[in-house]
Order: C-alpha cells, then structure tokens, then sequence
C-alpha cells in the first residue's frame, strides 16, 4: 500500500470513529490512537524514511496536512462532548423549583403604624415636625390650656379616665400641642401622633385606647384656606387626586370656627355607598383656627398670631384603607390578620 | 334631640324636602343625626267599620269578621282580637300593608279560613295609649269619634309627621328648643322666624296670698321666676298637643304636666309645677343643703347631701334638688287645683357637680347642665301661661314672683371686617357680615372696618371676634373656602429622636419575620403579679386608673410581657403554629413618684416568640443584631428574669447597664398565662439605647495581607461557657487575632463525663504583612495558656 492509500485510510476511519465516539474517553482514546506515539500518523510519518528522498518532503507535507485535519476535528468533538457533558451535569442538577422550603417570611409593621407613618410622610414632606408627648398628661395641658376648663360639659365628649384629680390619661394628643406651644416660638408647624384614652367600651367600632394624629399651624398669616389647603393636599396624598375635603361648621373649645372634615368616599369616590351611607363623603377629621383664647394661654400673643389645627383617628383611616368592619381586630394580635400588611 | 317638622314650621316655612333641609341644616352649623318619617312605619292602614262578627269554627278564641274599608265590597278578616263588636271602628291594615318594623301584610289563611288583611291594635300601628286613648282597654284600638271608613289613619292618630334628630353642639345650648332650631332653619333657608306673640289673659291675684319664695343663693340660682294658676282643671291635653310631645319622644301626662313639658321642648327652659296644696305652709326656700341632709328622690333612693348642692325646700325639710329632680309630695294629681310654675336658671357647673355626686341625671339637668339662658326665663313662664288660656286648664293670676338680681346685661363685642376675613381666608364684604349677623338676632353697627355686635340674650357663647367669624363663616357656607398653601419656609420636617430610633426598630424587626402587635396599656395587676415578681420589685408598683372600664383595665402597665404573652397564648390557642411578635410601648414607672407627678414613661420593646424554627439562641440573636445596628455592643450574662426558666435566660450588658433580658418561658410562667408552647420573651429598654446608639464612623480598609486561620478543640467543664472562653481567647490572642469563632460542641463517650469539647477557630492577621509560624505559635501558647489558667480549658489532642 502507498502512502496515500494509507493516509486516505486512515483518515477514512478517522471520519467512522469520530462518527462513533460520543464521550471524553472515547475520545481519548482516539485522539491517542491516530496521533499519539504509537499512534497512525506517527507510525506513518516514522515509516516515511523508507521512501526515496526526493518524495519524503511532499509525503510529509501530506501527513502533516491530515494530522492538522485531524487534529482540527477532534478539538471540535472535544468542545462538542465538554457542551454534551455539561448539558448532561446540568440536567441532573435541575431541582423542583417549586418545592415549598421552611423560611421565616418578612414581618410586618401593625397596620395603625403603618397608616401612621404614612401620614408622617405627608406632613413632614410640608415642613411639619413630629412631636410626641407622654400619655399619662396633666389635666392641665389635656383640658385647660385647650379651653376645656375644669367641670366644662364639653368635657362630656371625651370620657374621661383619671389617676388622680389633675392627672388623666390624654383623651387626644392635643396636650403635646399645648406643651409645644409653650416651650417653642412662632412659626411651629408640627405633627403629634400617639396613643389616647377614652372611657369606651370596646366594640366594633369602639375602644379605649385608639390612635389619633393631630397637626398644628402657627405663623402670622395663616387662615382657614390655608387648613383646606393642607388637608386637601393631605388627602390626595394619602388616597389620591379625585379626593377632596368638605369642610361642615363643628364645636370644638379650643378652634374657632371649627370644622368637621369629610373627605370623598375612599370606597365608591363620591358616588354613594355603603361605607359613606350614601352620602359620597365620610367623616375622617375634626379641624379649625385656633381659638385665640388657647394661643393667650399657651403664651402665644394672638394678636401677632394665628393658627390651626386639625386631628384625625388613625383607626378610622386603617379601618377605611384596609376594609376592617371590626376594630377588636387591630389589639387582639392574630398573627393570620397581622401577616396580611405590608408597606405600600 | 327630636323634633317634629310640624313643630317646626309653626314658627318658620320650610320650602324644601326633609333632605334637602337636613344637608341644609348640617352644612351651616346644625347637626341631624337622621329623620324619621312617621308616614313611613305605617302604611295602608285605613279606618274600619266592623260590620258582622261570626265564630271561627276550628278555633275558640278568633272570630271572622266583615270590615268595610270604604271599598265596594267589605273585607274578610280573621282576628283573635278580644274587643271585636259590629259597628266598632278600628285601624285596619289592608293587604299590602306596611307595620312597624317592616311588617308587610298579605292575604292569610287563619286555620282554613282567608283573612284579607289584619285588625291593629294602637302599640302595632305606633300609637300609644297616651297619644289616643282606645275605648276601652284591651286588644283593638277602637276609635271614639266617627270617621268615613276607608280614612288614612294617621293623622286622626297623630302619627303623620317627619320628624328630625338633631345633633346639637355643645356650645349651642340655645338650640335645644324648637325655637332655637326653627331660628336657625329660617337663617340657613332664608325663610323668617316667628315666634308667636305671648300673651296671657289673667285674673287679679297676689303671689303671696299663694306663696312665699325665698331664694337664699342667688349665685346659684340667678332667676327664679314663678306664676300661679288657680282654679285648675286636670284634664288630658289635646291633641295637637300629645301628638307634638309624642313625636318628640316625651309621654303625655295631663294639661298641666304637658304644658311643662311643651314649654320645656319649645323653648328650652325646663319647667316644674308644683301642686301649692301640697306645699307646706306654702313656703318655697331655694338654699344649700344644710351638713348631713339628707333626701329621698323621685326613684325611692335615700341620697346624702352636701352643702354644696342647691335644694328646693319648705321651712323644714329640702323637697326637691334644684334643677335636678323635683319632690314626690308636691306632684300634680288629679285632684290639683292650685299650681305654681317654676321657670328658674341654675349655675351649670353646680349642677353639673351635683349630679356627678349623686350619680342622678334627668333631661332638667342635662339641660341646665349645658346651660340655660337666665335671660328668657319670663318669656317661658308667660307661654306656659298663655298654653293655659289656651288649654283652658285653669285662671292665671295676674302678680308674678320673679328674683333676677344681677341682670347679664349687654356684651359688646366689636370685631374688625378684615381680621375676620383674614381668619377664615375669604374676602365677605362688612355689609354681608352685618346682614348675617342681624339675620341671627344680633345688633350690629358697621363703622368702616370695625363691627360693633350685641348678641341676643341666648346667645351666651358669642364672646369674641373668632366667635363672629365663626357665624359669618357659618351662615355664608363653609363650601366657600378656598384651598390656598402654606407660605413661608419650605425646608421638610422631621421625625423626633425617639421615632427616628423605633422607625428603624420597626424595619429590622420586620425584616426579622416579627410582626408588630398593638395593646391595650392598661391591663389587670392580676397579670403583673403572675409574673412572680419579686415583692421589692418596682415593676408591682402601678399607677391606677380611679376610673377603670373593669379590674382587667386597672393599672397601666410597667412591662409589656403580661400583654405579649396574652397574644401569644391566644394564637396558640387558635392553633397558628408560629408566631412571633413585638410591640413597642412605653411602660409607666412610677419609681421615686410623688403624688401629683407624672410617672417616668419609659419606651420600651418586648417580643414574644414561639413556633418550631424558635428557640432562645435565635430571638437573643436578633435582638444583639438589633442592637448591633445601632452600634450598641453587649455582652451576653447568664441570668433570668423570675418568668424565665432559670437556666434559659439571659441579660444583655451594655457596659454595666442591662438594655435587655431575652429568656424561655418558666413552666409556671406558661400555666398562668396558659401558653402552652415554649415560647421565649424578651424586653428591650429602647430609652437606655436611644441614648447609647452610635453613629457610624469611617470603614476599615480591607486588608492587604493574608490572614493564618489556626483550628482548636479545648475540653472544658459543662459549666464553662463558650462565651466566658471566647472572651479569654480574645483577650490572650492580643492586636494580632482578628477573629475568634466557635464553630462545633462535641459530647460524648471519648471525653469524661461532665465534659464537652468546643472547637474554635482563629484568624490572626497582621495589617503590615505576611504572618509566619513564628509570629504565630507563640500567641496561639498565650492563649492555650490563658484558657487552661483561668477556665481550665485544655486542648483536646
């Protein structure tokens, strides 16, 4: 047999076993028979110096051309297997991704701190300053800086619990506005959320210790439009740009004019519902200017100055956002009702 | 307060729909909680004749009967009524029907015979008996005139009305009166008030041939004015008159009683007649109760008195509480010929004071209690005399007793048209004001800008400018404001230091798995002291609330622990397999309080924990990883709280002060508090961290050199701790180790009993350069050394 008969022989097998092999071993061994030291090639290229020299150049040149070939064919079966094999590894690795596995979710915030913080968000994106201020309050800054003096029937209003004759337990947060009135100066714009008390017994829609948020304004000009202003801007914030604030005149001691504060039916957005009773509105806020007598009392000259003021429940706002028809809900601590909320 | 509309508008037109004139009326400073439609309760039911009554063959005590109803042919209708006689009229609810309470009547079977609609008695068609008297007394209402059968039934019985719920304010005491609330409805429609002229027709008399008042307390009571009717005759009132007095919920009595009543409603002044014959030697003395009095009201109570409480007495004994209740004795019987009206004004605060003491209020008191005007008190007296003209109910005698020492006189308010204008950010005209002024019964002169305004006598509550721009701003809507925005510097607000820390509280705990909780913070001490506290222990001195809904209640709480393990017994009672929970609260410390001092309020979060992936290692953890992220680091020391298990708990030191207490539930505390599960508990003083936190300086740069990392195992005694071991490695191992960390606890049959073996391992750097060996062994013998020393550690080989 010549050399190229050889070589096309060899390269003929070559293309068969290359057709047959299918993982790294095979190829291995491959690779080894036709290029390795024993191998095909390398036997052929050493039986080479038995041809007359003026034919060994050409004749290596040919070898070396198929071993290039070759060699070229099983680099890419290489890559070609390595791809097989990893696709292999992989497809065994695949895992159920659905598998439900043990894991401690996110918690959550109570709902009323939520709503709370909310509303902080609001007013202090208007230049207002939280202040909070202590529970067990003096009759003092809770009543009688308010307007509400001793023994005043508007005092019936806010059932009052007491733990001696001049300390009681806040029946708003209107004390921290007294105390803050007091200690710093015009212009105070401020936010005073925390707990209060009233002598409720708990139902649906009742309980002694709710939450409430009330707001402040003092500066030399401000009005009443201003109060609309703020709590328009306030309610689109908080339920968005169709919600607006109807103001009806109210009685509260320490505002003058007062005000109850409607706002648009978060639930049917002014059409009449079961939520608003048909009317399209529901009572969220009291509000008004602040009455003078209180700014006099609270070292405020109510000459130079004016004010206002506004207070909202935050259970009514949680109620109404999250759709709770029983208050108990919010203080009995069911972790099936608490894991429900999440920040918005 | 309800009124009937009727009422109403006998002293003003009400062109609008009760709807329309409700919206009206909250939208310029009157409340109505709601209306109700009399017509609506009762519909289809019409004036009957009974033709014939026949005997129901299948039962015993119901009859059929033929009622013609005015239709062509008469009705059949089976009734079990007693009072059923031919040729009785009776209300008769037709098929169709509608009955209090939304009754629908339909054609029935009463044991086998057709009933085509049902024979009413007065309570099934609202009608009591006071309002129209039956003939008779038992079963149908029968009527006692004649009337077309076929008639709609509720105006002859006076239950044809609407009637209005308002929902007075509280510093509107004027409007507790249909006068007040037809003053306000004819400014709010632009209709007129009128109120009708007094007059009253009497004969010639003299007070003290009747009676001799003696007001001994003026302050208390500033008006005391009386009038006399002689010659009474007790009698039922008409009635327009009943019907008026039941629409507004008050039960007729007899003419005189009623007209009290009717005057009461009408114009707000409560009212007492007093049968003169029953007065002793007809002295009526108004004076303090005298030290130790006492007297038995109305309700068959013995009640103490003080000096005081203001009483209505003769020369001996105190007949009545003034303003509060009258006397049993002087009551108006039938048998009353002579009365004396009582129209007085009483201090509110007193009154206020003395029903607070004796637990006793009636409508007379709620009402002095909010203030009636001393002012009108004549004008009432006169219209309950003219009623008696009216009624006939007796002669009035001519002489008055009226005792009005100090007269409130004129208060002058003057207000400026632009201040007013700049309070309720609009621009009304002074004119505009003045018209709405004068339209509420105010004198008013306008001088440029300046308002000078003379309320009318009713109107105690107008006091200053903001009070007139309050009704300004009323009358001339409330729908005018604008929406203008704050001036002024716009820089945003922020947080206090206290809500800046729990904010951040909040979202590590969160992110931790811990849902938030909210409780009461006032609970039962029963709660507290299960926690087996201690006696010395400052947590069971609690400030007490005096006047508590119950004992569970009672006190406010000192520790959050008591209300947290309440919510965890109570989802493991609901079967919720895990839960774990915080709150964030002060608690009330009343440590060092003297009486009249507020308690310290300390902030303070507790968790509750429970649940198969919970055990104590992981809430201690999240809790020093808590503290952790506010720079606080703390050293973890055996040690419980009483509601801990003894040898599961622990305290967290920041320095020599403990910021928090993490443990397992005791088993004891778990009984009383029936949690059934472990569950571990931990409280956080947030005060103590708020004043520890850090900020958060400069980064370490990251090392530019290798670390050698060194592994040993030392066996120890089981009473060692790693922590005590860990604490003496780090102190040994110097500037040159960076890390100490335990990594295996290993017990068991290779080492001697009461043994365990901890394995550590150690990271040593240096910052400048490579470490060798020899750096090395000679900080690994020191602390190989140290823990053999001082804990008898030993390394395991």
């Amino acid at each position: 047999m010549d050399m190229q008969e050889q070589l096309r022989k060899i390269q003929e097998e070559a293309a068969a076993s290359l057709e047959a092999v299918s993982d790294k071993a095979g190829l291995d061994a491959l690779r080894l028979k036709l290029l390795g030291k024993k191998g095909d090639l390398t036997m052929l290229l050493r039986s080479m110096g038995q041809l007359p020299a003026d034919m060994r150049p050409k004749a290596g040149q040919m070898i070396n051309e198929v071993r290039e070939k070759l060699t070229a064919q099983l680099d890419a079966l290489d890559s070609k297997i390595k791809k097989l094999e990893q696709e292999k590894k992989l497809a065994r690795e695949a895992i159920d991704v659905t598998e439900p596995r043990k894991h401690t979710p996110l918690g959550s915030m109570h709902p009323v701190s939520l709503v709370q913080d909310q509303l902080i968000d609001v007013f202090t994106g208007m230049g207002f300053d939280v202040v909070e201020g202590p529970e067990v309050e003096y009759d003092h800054y809770n009543f009688e800086l308010l307007n509400l003096p001793k023994n005043h029937p508007a005092r019936d209003a806010q059932d009052t619990f007491y733990i001696e004759d001049n300390i009681v337990l806040r029946t708003h947060t209107s004390p921290v506005q007294a105390r803050t009135m007091l200690t710093r100066k015009p212009p105070i714009r401020i936010v005073c959320p925390g707990r209060v008390y009233r002598a409720d017994e708990v139902d649906a829609t009742h309980s002694p210790v709710f939450h409430q948020m009330e707001g402040l304004v003092i500066d030399e000009d401000v009005t009443m439009a201003d109060l609309k202003g703020t709590l328009d801007a306030f309610a689109k914030a908080l339920y968005g740009d169709d919600v607006t604030t109807r103001f009806r005149p109210s009685f509260f001691p320490f505002t003058e004019p007062s005000a109850e504060v409607d706002l648009t039916c978060v639930n049917c957005h002014g059409k009449g519902c079961r939520v608003c009773k048909g009317t399209g509105w529901i009572e969220v806020l009291g509000a008004g200017m602040v009455n003078p007598k209180v700014l006099d009392m609270c070292g405020i000259d109510s000459k130079k100055y004016r004010g206002f003021a506004f207070g909202v429940g935050l259970e009514r706002i949680v109620m109404l956002r999250y759709g709770i028809t029983d208050m108990r809900a919010l203080y009995e601590g069911d972790v099936r009702f608490l894991s429900q909320f999440r920040e918005d | 307060m309800k009124v009937p509309m009727q009422w109403i508008k006998q002293y003003t037109d009400v062109p609008v729909s009760a709807q329309a004139f409700q919206d009206a009326m909250i939208m310029h400073g009157t409340g109505v909680e709601g209306i109700e439609d009399q017509c609506e309760d009762v519909q289809n039911v019409v004036v009957g004749k009974i033709l014939s009554v026949r005997k129901h063959e299948n039962s015993d005590h119901m009859v059929i009967c033929s009622v013609d109803v005015g239709e062509s042919e008469p009705l059949q209708i089976v009734t079990g009524a007693p009072n059923v006689h031919e040729g009785d009229l009776v209300p008769v609810a037709k098929v169709g029907a509608v009955l209090p309470g939304g009754v629908k009547i339909k054609k029935g079977k009463l044991r086998g015979v057709d009933s085509y609609g049902m024979c009413c008695s007065g309570p099934e068609i609202n009608v009591p008996d006071y309002l129209y008297p039956s003939v008779g007394d038992k079963g149908l209402l029968i009527f006692h005139e004649d009337y077309a059968p076929g008639s709609d039934v509720r105006p002859i019985l006076g239950v044809d009305d609407t009637i209005v719920d308002f929902e007075i304010l509280a510093n509107r005491p004027d409007c507790l009166s249909v006068w007040g609330v037809a003053r306000e409805a004819a400014v709010t429609l632009g209709t007129e008030f009128h109120k009708p002229e007094i007059k009253v027709d009497t004969v010639p008399g003299r007070m003290e041939d009747y009676v001799h008042i003696d007001v001994q307390d003026t302050e208390l009571c500033p008006r005391y004015c009386a009038r006399i009717v002689k010659n009474v005759k007790i009698g039922p009132s008409p009635m327009w008159m009943r019907k008026a007095l039941n629409a507004a919920g008050v039960r007729a009595i007899n003419n005189i009683v009623d007209i009290t009543n009717y005057v009461m409603l009408e114009t707000g002044h409560p009212m007492h007649a007093f049968d003169m014959a029953k007065v002793k030697d007809k002295h009526i003395i108004v004076r303090r109760a005298n030290e130790g009095e006492t007297i038995v009201t109305l309700d068959g109570k013995e009640r103490d008195l003080t000096t005081s409480m203001l009483m209505i007495a003769d020369q001996t004994n105190a007949t009545g509480i003034a303003g509060v209740m009258g006397g049993e004795e002087s009551e108006i019987t039938d048998e009353t010929t002579t009365v004396m009206f009582e129209i007085a004004a009483f201090d509110r605060t007193n009154i206020r004071l003395t029903t607070r003491a004796l637990g006793l209020r009636t409508e007379a008191s709620g009402r002095f209690e909010r203030g009636v005007c001393a002012a009108t008190c004549r004008e009432a007296a006169d219209r309950a005399c003219q009623l008696v003209n009216l009624l006939g109910a007796g002669e009035v005698i001519d002489d008055v007793y009226d005792c009005y020492p100090n007269p409130r006189g004129e208060q002058v308010v003057t207000a400026s048209v632009a201040r007013i204008n700049d309070r309720i950010g609009m621009q009304v005209p002074g004119e505009e004001m003045a018209r709405i002024l004068r339209s509420l019964e105010m004198k008013v002169t306008l001088d440029g800008d300046t308002l000078t305004v003379v309320a009318p006598d009713f109107r105690e509550d107008i006091e200053n400018e903001a009070d007139l721009s309050e009704e300004v701003l009323r009358i001339y809507g409330y729908e005018h404001i604008q929406s203008t925005l704050l001036r002024g510097e716009t820089a945003p607000g922020t947080r206090n230091v206290h809500m800046q820390l729990t904010d951040k509280v909040h979202r590590i705990l969160s992110n931790k798995g811990l849902y938030e909780i909210r409780c009461f913070s006032f609970i039962s001490p029963k709660l507290v002291e299960k926690l087996g506290l201690a006696q010395d222990d400052p947590r069971l001195n609690m400030l007490k609330v005096t006047n508590p809904l119950g004992e569970d209640t009672s006190v406010m709480r000192t520790t959050l622990v008591p209300s947290v393990l309440g919510c965890i017994a109570l989802n493991q009672n609901r079967n919720n397999e895990t839960a774990m929970l915080y709150e964030i609260s002060p608690v009330f410390d009343v440590t060092g309080r003297k009486a009249g001092e507020l308690p310290h309020e300390r902030s303070t979060l507790c968790i509750g924990a429970y649940g198969e992936q919970v055990d104590f290692y992981l809430v201690r953890d999240i809790v020093l990883d808590m503290l952790d992220r506010f720079g606080v680091t703390c050293t973890i020391v055996p040690g419980a709280e009483p509601y801990h298990h003894p040898g599961r708990a622990a305290k967290l030191m920041a320095g020599d002060a403990c910021i928090a207490t993490v443990g397992e539930l005791h088993p004891d505390t778990m009984t009383a508090f029936e949690v059934t599960r472990r569950t571990v508990i931990a409280e956080v003083n947030l005060e103590m961290l708020c004043e520890l936190r850090t900020k958060m300086g400069h980064v370490r740069s990251l090392p530019k050199f290798p670390a050698v990392t060194r592994d040993i195992a030392l066996v120890m005694d089981e009473a060692t701790t790693v922590g005590s071991v860990l604490a003496c490695i780090r102190k040994a191992g110097g500037a040159l180790l960076e890390q100490a960390e335990m990594f295996d606890i290993y017990r068991g049959a290779q080492l001697l009993p009461g043994k365990k073996s901890v394995a550590f391992s150690l990271v040593f750097r240096n910052p400048d350069r490579t470490l060798s060996d020899d750096d090395v062994n000679p900080v690994m013998k020191k602390i190989l050394d140290a823990c053999e020393r001082s804990l008898s550690a030993t390394l395991r080989l």
